[in-house]
C-alpha cells in the first residue's frame, strides 16, 4: 500500500526519536519535573527553558508556514477546544508527576535504565486501554462541550492571519526571555558528565519538532502508539471483549502526506497503519536515545531496590497519564512542542489544566515519599 | 571557635533508582533533621544518587543552608557529600 511514504516516515521518526531522547537525557529535559519543581520548590529554571522552546518553535513553524513548507496547517489530529482537554490536562498533570516523568520522559529514562519508568510504561499502556471502556460517554461529553465555533487555533477564532498573534506572543515572551538571559537565569553549571545546557536543548528540540512537521506532516506525538500497543495486548488477552470496543475501530488520522501526496489513515487499533508508521519508530527512538546517551556517559544501570510505594506511584501515575492522554486527546509533547506554538486552543486548555494537576501531583508524591 | 578535630560520623543514604524528586526531598528532610550535628561538624551526610538533576539541586539547596557540598563521581553514580560549612 502506502510504502513510499513509510520509507520516509519510519526512518525519519526513528532518527528524530533518537535525537530527542539523547538531548533530553543529557540536558535533564524532564517536562514533568519542570512543572512539578515550579510548585514544589519554587524553581522555575526548567519552565523557562520550556517557554524558550515554545517561542523558538513559534518562530520556526511560522517561518515555515510563510515559506509554504507547511501545507497542513493546522496539522492533522488536532481537534476543536472542549472541556475534555482541560480536564484531561489536569489529570495528565497529576499522572506525570506521580509517574516521575511524562510520556516521553518515561521513555528516555527507561532507556537510561530506570526500572520505575518501565513500570510507568506498563501503567501507560493499561491506562490507554482503559480509556476504551469510557470512550462512548467521554466522547459524548467532549462533543457536548465544544467551545465557540470550534475553531482550532486562536488566530482562527479571532478571524486573523496567524502572523500577527504569533508575532505578538513571540515579542511578549521574548522580552521575558531576554531579561532572564541578561540575569543569567537561562544557564547553570552542572558537575555531571556530558551535560547539555537546557537552553541549547530547547533550541535543538524545537528544530526536531520542525523536522517532524516537515518530514512527517505533523509535530512529535506519541500517545496513540500507547493505545495501539495496549490494544494489541488486549486483543490477545480478551479478544471477545476487545471486539466490542468502538474506540479501537476509529481512524482519527486521515491526511494526505505532503511529500508523496499519498493518503495516510490510522487509529488506536492494533493494525499497522499510519499511526504505527509514525509513532512506533519515534517511541523506539526515544528509548534508544536515552540508552545511547546513558551508555556513553557510563551511567547506564538498573536499580530496582526502591521503596515499594514508588512502584505503586509509577504505575498509578502511568495509568492516569495514559487515560488522560486519550481523554484530552494528546499529550504534553504534542500540545507543548506542537500545539502551543501555533496557538491551538486545545493545547492552551491542556496546559491550563496541566498546571493545577502538576501542583496536586507534587503534593501527593511528597506525602508518599516523605512518609516512607 | 572550637573546631572539631575528630573525623565526623558519616551517615549514608542510597537513593539510586528512586522516583524524582525523591533524592531532593529526602536530602532536604535529612538536612533539616540533622541541622545541629551538621553545623557542629559531628556528622557528614552522604547521598548516593543516579539522578543527574540532583547533582545540581541538592548542592544548591545545601549551600543556601550554609553547608559545604562536594559532588563526586563514583562508577556509574554520583556521591553528594554534605558537611559543615567552611565560612
Amino acid at each position: 500500500m502506502t510504502v513510499t511514504a513509510y520509507a520516509v516516515i519510519v526512518p525519519a521518526s526513528l532518527l528524530l526519536g533518537v535525537v530527542a531522547g539523547f538531548i533530553m537525557h543529557r540536558a535533564g529535559f524532564c517536562m514533568a519535573g519542570a512543572f512539578r519543581d515550579f510548585f514544589l520548590f519554587r524553581q522555575a529554571f526548567m519552565l523557562r527553558q520550556l517557554l524558550l522552546l515554545v517561542v523558538v518553535s513559534m518562530i520556526l513553524f511560522e517561518a515555515a508556514r510563510l515559506m509554504g513548507f507547511l501545507p497542513l496547517y493546522p496539522f492533522p489530529l488536532l481537534g476543536p477546544p472542549t472541556l475534555a482537554s482541560l480536564v484531561g490536562g489536569a489529570l495528565f498533570g497529576v499522572g506525570m508527576v506521580l509517574a516521575g516523568g511524562c510520556v516521553v520522559g518515561t521513555l528516555y529514562k527507561l532507556g537510561a535504565g530506570s526500572v520505575l519508568s518501565g513500570v510507568a510504561l506498563a501503567g501507560l499502556l493499561f491506562g490507554s486501554v482503559l480509556y476504551g471502556e469510557i470512550h462512548p460517554w467521554w466522547g459524548a461529553f467532549a462533543r457536548a462541550t465544544i467551545m465557540g465555533k470550534g475553531s482550532l487555533t486562536l488566530p482562527d477564532a479571532l478571524g486573523a492571519d496567524p502572523l500577527l498573534p504569533i508575532t505578538l506572543a513571540v515579542v511578549v515572551v521574548g522580552v521575558l526571555l531576554y531579561r532572564w538571559l541578561r540575569q543569567g537565569k537561562l544557564q547553570r553549571h552542572s558537575p555531571v558528565r556530558g551535560y547539555l545546557q537546557p537552553w541549547l536543548a530547547a533550541l535543538l528540540l524545537a528544530l526536531t519538532g520542525l523536522c517532524s512537521y516537515l518530514l512527517v506532516g505533523m509535530p512529535l506525538g506519541i500517545t496513540t502508539a500507547y493505545a495501539k500497543l495496549g490494544a494489541s495486548i488486549e486483543q490477545f488477552v480478551a479478544p471477545r471483549h476487545f471486539a466490542g470496543l468502538v474506540f479501537f475501530k476509529g481512524l482519527p488520522l486521515d491526511y494526505r502526506y505532503p511529500l508523496t501526496q499519498e493518503r495516510l489513515v490510522g487509529g488506536p487499533g492494533p493494525a499497522f497503519d499510519g499511526v504505527a508508521a509514525i509513532q512506533y519508530p519515534l517511541l523506539l527512538g526515544l528509548v534508544l536515545g536515552g540508552l545511547v546517551s546513558a551508555v556513553l556517559v557510563r551511567e547506564f544501570r538498573f536499580y530496582y531496590r526502591v521503596p515499594v510505594c514508588q512502584y505503586g506511584s509509577a504505575f498509578a501515575g502511568g495509568l492516569i497519564m495514559g487515560l488522560a492522554s486519550r481523554m484530552t486527546p494528546g499529550c504534553n509533547i504534542w500540545h507543548i512542542f506542537g500545539g502551543l506554538p501555533i496557538l491551538a486552543i486545545q493545547s492552551i486548555l491542556f496546559v491550563m489544566g496541566l498546571l493545577p494537576g502538576a501542583w496536586l501531583g507534587g503534593k501527593l508524591l511528597t506525602r508518599l515519599i516523605i512518609r516512607n | 571557635m572550637d573546631k572539631e578535630q575528630k573525623t565526623p560520623q558519616i551517615i549514608e543514604f542510597d537513593i539510586r533508582g528512586q522516583l524524582c524528586p525523591a533524592t531532593l526531598l529526602i536530602a532536604l528532610k535529612e538536612l533539616n533533621r540533622c541541622k545541629e550535628q551538621l553545623h557542629n561538624g559531628e556528622i557528614q551526610l552522604v547521598f548516593k544518587t543516579d539522578n543527574r538533576d540532583a547533582t545540581i539541586t541538592i548542592p544548591d539547596a545545601a549551600e543556601n543552608m550554609g553547608y559545604g557540598v562536594e559532588v563526586r563521581r563514583v562508577d556509574n553514580y554520583y556521591l553528594l557529600v554534605v558537611e559543615q560549612g567552611h565560612s
